[in-house]
């Protein structure tokens, strides 16, 4: 298999036969269903603790009106984990490196809840534009940076999920292609880029945790200001 | 309404009777290669059979280049290490967190029931100690009802004391009465015998008898004389 580098990023088929759903399904077979038993197995006992945390986390600066989307965000979350997580094994396809997906997650969640605001309380969420105790003066310039702001959310939200998630990918795969070039000629070199990659690693684990986290956490922000 | 809020996978959705997680996973070797493979060989090949078979086929397959050692063999081999040593050392940790939670949970529960146990017994208990009260009521009647009557008692005799004193004073006073008038009546007929005997002391009588005085002195006077 000779890959390129971008090989990794190119939707996954197998003799014509788009896998792409699979594989952005996939995640879900990992979580056990819900038990019907009180004291269950480790693994749904460490599930439950889990969603229990993040659920707590997220909804706890939300008032009563945005607890009705504690379900949407908590799933989120755990599938962008999943995934994100899921990607760092080799000969894997990660779904949250194609910006259409991440757009895909990120414009309708940020549509609404800037729905939901301007439906609820229209002038509440417009009084965002404005934010308190600014100069009289700089109010019109403000309003306008505040509304450009206020639209480039979605695409901000997208594509640095998708950003951070590519580049990471795409330097693991250039620093071990350095690694295993170097291999025959310079070992010690090829050593030394093997510790790096060993350290990539490490970081790109945190880097798929914490992207996943701030997706959900900067839509929930959102959510805080309109609901 | 949103219908995000909808609950999702809260039954099993099959009619059949789904088996739930069974407590334990399956005994593995190596975290990848289930017990029951080398339970499997072992008749045929024994202990080592299974290991030939994986390096055999590991080889077979580096040289044949059906499997291409290319840079995600080296990406592979990192993320592999960082998860075996992740799964090593924190490995028994999460475990016995987890056990932790459900022990926890368990304890809670039979906590409460041995609680409500308790109660219940301390209950039972004041139950019957108070019962044993009750019957020690007619005692505490016994005593009551003594108490009274000395009460009772100690009115009356007080009062009869009273009655006693009053008739004694009553029957004092008339006492008094009697040995006053009987003292008047003395007293008013001595001085009644004395007024009539001074009165019946005529003044030639009075002369006589102070003339027979003097006369009477002078013989004692002489025969006072005489003596000394």
């Amino acid at each position: 298999m000779n890959l390129s580098f971008f090989d990794q990023f190119s939707s996954p088929s197998l003799l014509g036969i788009p896998l792409v759903l699979i594989s952005t399904m996939f995640p879900a077979l990992l979580i056990p269903s819900m038990d019907k038993r009180w004291v269950t197995n480790r693994l749904s006992t460490l599930q439950l603790w889990f969603i229990n945390l993040v659920t707590k986390q997220l909804m706890s600066p939300l008032n009563n009106k945005g607890h009705k989307w504690a379900l949407i965000l908590t799933s989120l979350m755990i599938f962008l984990l999943l995934i994100n997580l899921l990607g760092l094994l080799p000969y894997t396809f990660t779904p949250t490196t194609q910006l259409s997906m991440n757009l895909a997650l990120a414009f309708p969640l940020w549509l609404a809840t800037l729905l939901t605001g301007l439906r609820n309380q229209p002038s509440t969420s417009l009084g965002h534009l404005l934010p308190e105790g600014t100069p009289t003066l700089l109010i019109p310039a403000l309003i306008l940076i505040e509304t450009t702001s206020l639209l480039i959310r979605p695409l901000a939200l997208g594509v640095r999920l998708t950003a951070n998630l590519t580049a990471g990918h795409l330097l693991i795969q250039l620093i071990s292609t350095a690694t295993v070039t170097l291999f025959s000629t310079m070992p010690a070199v090829s050593l030394l880029a093997l510790l790096v990659l060993f350290l990539l690693t490490i970081l790109e684990i945190a880097v798929a945790m914490i992207q996943a986290y701030v997706f959900v956490l900067l839509l929930s922000l959102y959510l805080q200001e309109n609901v | 309404v949103l219908h995000t809020t909808r609950p999702l996978h809260t039954t099993q959705q099959s009619l059949a009777p789904v088996p739930p997680l069974p407590e334990k996973g399956g005994e593995v070797r190596h975290g990848l290669i289930p017990e029951e493979f080398f339970q499997f060989l072992y008749p045929k090949t024994g202990v080592t059979g299974p290991y030939m078979l994986g390096t055999g086929l590991l080889l077979y397959l580096l040289s044949k280049e059906i499997y291409v050692v290319n840079h995600e063999t080296a990406a592979a081999a990192c993320i592999l290490t960082v998860i075996v040593y992740a799964i090593k050392k924190l490995g028994p940790e999460v475990a016995a967190f987890a056990d932790k939670l459900n022990e926890e949970k368990v304890a809670t529960a039979v906590a409460m029931k041995d609680e409500a146990i308790q109660t219940l017994q301390t209950a039972i208990e004041e139950e019957k100690k108070e019962q044993w009260r009750a019957e020690g009521r007619s005692y505490l009647f016994d005593a009551k009802r003594n108490n009274v009557a000395m009460l009772l008692e100690t009115n009356y005799r007080e009062r009869l004391l009273m009655v006693y004193s009053e008739v004694k004073k009553r029957l004092d006073y008339q006492v008094a009465m009697q040995t006053l008038k009987r003292q008047k009546e003395q007293d008013h007929m001595i001085q009644w015998v004395e007024k009539s005997v001074v009165q019946s002391i005529t003044p030639q009588q009075q002369k006589e008898s102070i003339a027979k005085c003097i006369v009477d002195l002078k013989a004692l006077s002489k025969g006072a004389h005489a003596a000394v």
